[in-house]
């Protein structure tokens, strides 16, 4: 029974839902209620709380306040079990799919069909496996390899799971993140087949033209609050972003200077290709400038700066560097030539957890510290004390181990090591996260001498307002492409989300 | 949503785990020698002890080369195959000839060379796991040799070897002090030297240390390389001190050597631990071979022991962990 | 091998096809490769081309299938079982020590091995879990304890089983020898319990992505108990066999049975890394290599370098991709 406003059997009822982690409020007081047979869509910048609402509502989390009903009862589920059995499914974006076993196996995963003999019903189990994909119109050989589906249909596969548990809501996060065009639209189809049966959808997206394509309702959240619920019709594509970011700038960033002549180049990339992850990007790091590289998570903008830098290997296009092209890049002459890297992973990619402070900050250019093949531990220990010094790192000792640091002293400790390696061209990704406050304010003062000093800085955000406050012109990337650039005054955050959403 | 901010526990909180990591092996060490010297008949007496410093000497300079290899992330299975090749090379030579100690020392250093580029290889180039890559190079080197000494023992090796085997000096065996030497030269590589940080910083995060330049492939090789280089000798120091060869030579080494690392604290997950830890825990898995025997229990019961100690240590090792 | 099933879809499949989807490449290989040999074989020597001969190929194969049918399924949940050297050492000496060619005891002994065996493949699985440390490194431990303790027992080879009993070894009925045949047997109950049980699948489902299994509720306990357990006593089962054939039960291993029994599980396919493979590609390795070595023989070429050859082999395949080292969840 397609959703119709007035007409309505509420399924679910989340009222006052609070849930706090060590030092960050995920979700403050939030309302959400989901009614039979219609799509519900969820909205909100990266870190609004989508994940953590639906992780209560599938039974993962435990909310600290707040209650939900489910059917108008309450419930207090302790596991996804619990809520799986009452038909609450969630489709994750990283599909949680077993390549070797078959695709019956796999939608029938949670609870298998037995013989009277104990063993399993293989032929039921098909049989099942075969009346659900059809219901969602998919055609393959459940028999085969799960693995040798395509994502589409693996997905598919995922749905069909939560089919034969006799599902009464489903919930898609990102959906349509790893596919696209006509297995989009069947998507689509799919799911007006299963509203029309009476299931209740809860879609999750940043595509924001899929929403008013296919939803009924939409919920807007921001920083862990809810904006309000609306059904789609009495809202349009303008106003939902500004719903999403609406938030004063605050006084954190150094002010801004006057836009500059056209200074010297520092760095360009030409037509970076990364298979499946950038395409055809480029992009001019100037000196005294800081270019932001803005988008959705998943954009590409990592990848691509991975790929300048020579973490990554692209598969065509160069980059240019001090006049010398090259088509191919490496870590090593990167450092070489003067481009540092600040990796978005820090304890991944970034630090050397068994070592001291002092050692990573001097890691890329170890004959700084080193005569001949020997260390001059004086010497690192000085330089250490230096940086320390300079950045505002609070450590015990020149000898404490980085694991011993807090988040936003780790970041410095990285800053450093990249500010001493690199001769004018930084690139950074996400160099606040997970840095409190005061922290934040010192890495952009830092970020800001520096670029006054004549460095040319490629930053890579999340956070839209630290684009706006920092960056003198900002790229934005969607799905591998850079779909615009923003000089100046345009760079707001309104322009940079529709320029992210833009196809 | 934001990273939550986590504040580390400070060196000063000092716990259980906190404790048992830093200190954890001397306390052991130290426990087991006063008992030892208090339960077990003769343990204290100069032959005994010379005998355990000898006993060890073998066993510490494999684990010096183990130790490189656990360091980036790997081990070598190959230790003891190594050992028993570089021993016979050694004993094919004239035992007579004093001067043929130059030949069988240099062809078995090349020996070692070339079997831990091959480790090497495999593990950097072919993205082996070492377990399977040092295993298979065992199994390859074990036939090679059985089928070259058509698997009966050997004669003898020189003088030279027997004199660093067995002589001693002051009273304290020389292939003791020449552990010693050696272990003081490992050490000061891996904290004194480029070679010995990017060592560090490959075990630590390989990704990372990618990212900053170093060529971690080459790192990686050169720890086979160098843990096949110190089995070699090692195997030359076993054999000169127990004098007879044969294709047998350094049975178990494998394991004993990443025991003995394992337990002085050169963590299997890489970039963690010290030589001299490496070396303590040698010297305490000798130490309680010596005090099974002097209880006057029958030797298998060593292997049930190193086993056990094994788990043990293991289970230590996570409790600390745990309340860290 | 997918893109045949996603893009026909139902219904018109190409028996070729449905036919290159369902047999893994290793399979493939493996059956070329042991046709190859059988040629090669023929051609060479006289002595091989005899039914006798495959016979006896047939036959000496018992005792690898099954320490290599334990190290299947332990691989296949992405852990590794390197206990069987000790627990081999120390059941058969058991075997024959306590036996001593009394029939009565035979069977009582029997039972009692195989306890033993089961009980130490519980130990493995049962640390593993608790300890939380790479199977790797318990395994090997217990090895060391059961080693020692078989040398606990006896330092040499003492005992002896009644007359009869080499039978399970070298019996033959028709020409078939009836070890081997009821080790395949074996191989059938295992085989189907990994395709037809639930616990079969679970086994697959947490060797192929352990964090994914505990999230679809695979009990993870079970599974790590039962395949270890399995193994232990298939060890066990295997020392029997080994007793029967040398007539005696030997506290020290003098093959390399660590390896022996990883060569032909990695051949068939079956990745170190967990989640897939399966026992028919076992079971055809074990027939390639003891095809091999019984080529290998009629050549007189000697243990040693068929030793090496073995460890070539297994480089060899590894090296070329067949596995992979994949970072574990």
């Amino acid at each position: 029974m397609p959703f119709e406003e007035g007409r309505t059997t509420t399924m679910l009822r989340a009222s006052g839902i609070t849930k706090t982690f060590p030092g960050v409020k995920s979700l403050d007081r939030v309302d959400f209620t989901i009614e039979g047979g219609e799509i519900h869509a969820l909205v909100g910048e990266n870190g609004a709380g989508k994940s953590t609402l639906i992780k209560i509502l599938s039974g993962a989390y435990v909310p600290d306040e707040g209650k939900v009903e489910f059917d108008g009862r309450v419930v207090a589920w302790t596991g996804p079990r619990q809520a799986q059995e009452a038909g609450v499914h969630v489709i994750y974006q990283e599909l949680v799919l077993f390549p070797e076993l078959s695709v019956a196996e796999n939608i029938f995963i949670y609870s298998q069909p037995l013989t009277r003999l104990g063993f399993l019903d293989y032929p039921t189990m098909e049989r099942r496996a075969e009346e659900a994909l059809d219901r969602l119109g998919v055609h393959v050989d459940v028999r085969s390899k799960a693995g040798s589906l395509s994502i589409a249909d693996q997905q598919m596969a995922e749905i069909a799971r939560a089919l034969v548990g006799s599902v009464k809501i489903l919930v898609l996060d990102e959906p349509t993140a790893v596919i696209s065009g006509r297995e989009v639209e069947l998507l689509f189809e799919r799911l007006a087949v299963l509203r029309a049966s009476g299931v209740a959808i809860v879609y999750i997206s940043h595509r924001l033209d899929e929403i008013f394509q296919i939803a009924d309702r939409v919920t807007v959240l921001k920083d862990g609050q809810l904006v309000g619920t609306w059904p789609v019709r009495q809202v349009d594509h303008d106003r939902l972003i500004s719903l999403m970011v609406g938030r004063p700038l605050s006084d954190v960033f150094p002010p801004r200077r006057p836009i500059r002549p056209q200074a010297e180049i520092l760095l360009r990339a030409e037509d970076i290709n990364v298979a499946g992850r950038v395409k055809n990007a480029s992009l001019t790091i100037r000196a005294g400038e800081v270019l932001g590289l803005a988008g959705l998570v998943g954009s590409g903008r990592t990848e691509l700066a991975q790929a300048v830098y020579g973490g990554l290997s692209f598969d065509s296009g160069k980059v240019v560097v001090d006049g010398k092209e090259f088509v191919r890049t490496s870590p090593r002459q990167s450092i070489e030539m003067g481009v540092g890297l600040l990796t978005e992973d820090r304890k991944g990619e970034g630090l050397l957890m068994n070592l001291g402070i002092g050692a990573n900050i001097v890691a890329p250019r170890l004959k700084d510290v080193a005569r001949g093949i020997l260390l001059d531990l004086a010497t690192e220990a000085k330089i250490c004390s230096e940086e320390i010094g300079k950045f505002g790192i609070a450590a015990p000792g020149v000898r404490t181990r980085v694991i011993n640091l807090s988040g936003g002293n780790q970041q410095k400790v990285l800053l450093s090591r990249w500010v001493r390696a690199s001769r004018r061209v930084l690139l950074l990704d996400e160099p606040t996260r997970g840095v409190d406050v005061g922290a934040k304010v010192e890495i952009y003062r830092i970020i800001r001498k520096l670029v006054d000093d004549g460095y040319g800085i490629l930053m890579i955000s999340s956070e839209l307002n630290e684009i706006v406050g920092m960056c003198d012109r900002t790229l934005v990337m969607r799905e591998g492409v850079i779909t615009g650039e923003l000089i100046g005054p345009q760079i707001t955050e309104e322009a940079i989300m529709t320029l992210a959403h833009m196809r | 949503m934001s990273e939550a901010v986590l504040r580390r526990k400070r060196p000063e909180d000092a716990n259980f785990g906190y404790i048992v990591e830093r200190h954890g092996l001397l306390i052991f060490c130290t426990v087991l020698t006063v008992g030892a010297l208090i339960f077990a008949p003769n343990f204290g007496s100069a032959a005994n002890l010379r005998n355990v410093l000898i006993s060890a000497s073998p066993l510490g300079v494999v684990v010096l080369g183990q130790c490189l290899v656990i360091l980036v992330r790997g081990f070598d299975l190959s230790v003891a195959s190594v050992m028993a090749t570089a021993a016979v090379i050694a004993a094919s030579f004239d035992a007579d000839n004093p001067w043929s100690v130059i030949p069988a020392v240099l062809l078995s250093l090349l020996m070692a060379v070339v079997v831990g580029s091959i480790n090497g290889f495999l593990v950097t180039r072919r993205k082996v796991s070492p377990f399977l890559a040092t295993l298979g190079v065992m199994i390859m080197l074990q036939g090679l040799r059985f089928a070259w000494t058509k698997g009966a023992p050997l004669g003898l090796v020189t003088k030279f070897i027997r004199l660093v085997g067995t002589g001693t000096f002051h009273g304290v065996p020389i292939n003791f002090v020449f552990l010693i030497v050696l272990a003081l030269i490992v050490g000061f590589v891996l904290r004194r030297t480029t070679f010995g940080r990017r060592v560090y910083m490959v075990g630590g995060n390989p990704r990372a240390a990618e990212l900053v330049g170093i060529n971690v492939d080459r790192v990686i090789f050169s720890c086979y390389v160098l843990s096949s280089v110190f089995a070699a000798i090692g195997g030359l120091v076993l054999v000169g001190y127990v004098n007879a060869v044969d294709n047998w030579v350094g049975r178990g080494y494998e394991l004993d050597s990443i025991v003995a690392a394992v337990m002085g604290g050169v963590a299997l997950g890489g970039g963690r631990g010290t030589v001299l830890g490496a070396l303590i825990g040698a010297l305490v898995l000798t130490e309680l071979f010596n005090i099974v025997l002097l209880l006057g229990l029958p030797v298998q019961v060593q292997l049930i022991v190193k086993g056990v100690v094994i788990l043990i240590a293991v289970a230590v090792y996570l409790i600390a962990q745990k309340t860290r | 091998m997918s893109e045949a099933a996603a893009a026909i879809g139902t219904g018109d499949r190409s028996l070729i096809a449905r036919v290159r989807d369902r047999v893994p490449p290793a399979i493939a290989i493996e059956i070329a490769l042991i046709l190859l040999l059988l040629v090669i074989g023929a051609a060479l020597s006289e002595q091989f081309r005899t039914l006798d001969n495959l016979a006896n190929i047939y036959e000496q194969a018992s005792v690898l299938l099954l320490v290599s049918l334990g190290q299947t399924v332990v691989i296949l949940t992405g852990g590794i079982d390197l206990s069987f050297e000790g627990n081999i050492a120390l059941t058969g000496s058991i075997l024959s020590g306590q036996v001593h060619g009394d029939i009565d005891l035979l069977m009582p002994v029997i039972v009692g091995v195989l306890l033993i065996g089961t009980v130490a493949g519980l130990a493995n699985g049962g640390l593993i879990l608790l300890l939380r440390v790479h199977p790797l490194i318990v395994t090997l431990a217990i090895a060391s304890v059961l080693q020692g303790a078989a040398l606990l027992y006896t330092q040499r080879p003492i005992g002896g089983m009644p007359d009869g009993f080499d039978s399970l070894a070298y019996g033959r009925i028709w020409g078939i020898p009836v070890g081997s045949t009821l080790v395949l047997v074996g191989f059938l109950i295992v085989g189907l319990l990994l395709k037809y049980t639930r616990l079969g699948r679970q086994i697959f489902a947490y060797g192929g992505d352990p964090a994914a299994a505990r999230l679809v509720g695979v009990p993870v306990t079970r599974v790590v108990l039962f395949t270890y357990g399995l193994s232990g006593f298939l060890a066990s089962a295997t020392a029997i066999f080994l007793v029967a054939r040398l007539g005696v039960g030997n506290p020290v291993n003098e093959t390399p049975l660590n390896l022996s029994s990883i060569t032909p599980v990695i051949l068939g396919g079956t990745m170190l890394s967990g989640g897939r493979g399966g026992v028919v590609g076992t079971l055809l390795g074990v027939l390639l290599l003891q095809t091999l070595s019984n080529l290998l023989n009629f050549l007189e070429v000697s243990t040693f370098y068929q030793w090496m050859i073995q460890g070539f082999i297994v480089i060899a395949a590894v090296a070329s991709h067949l596995d992979r080292r994949r970072r574990r969840a």
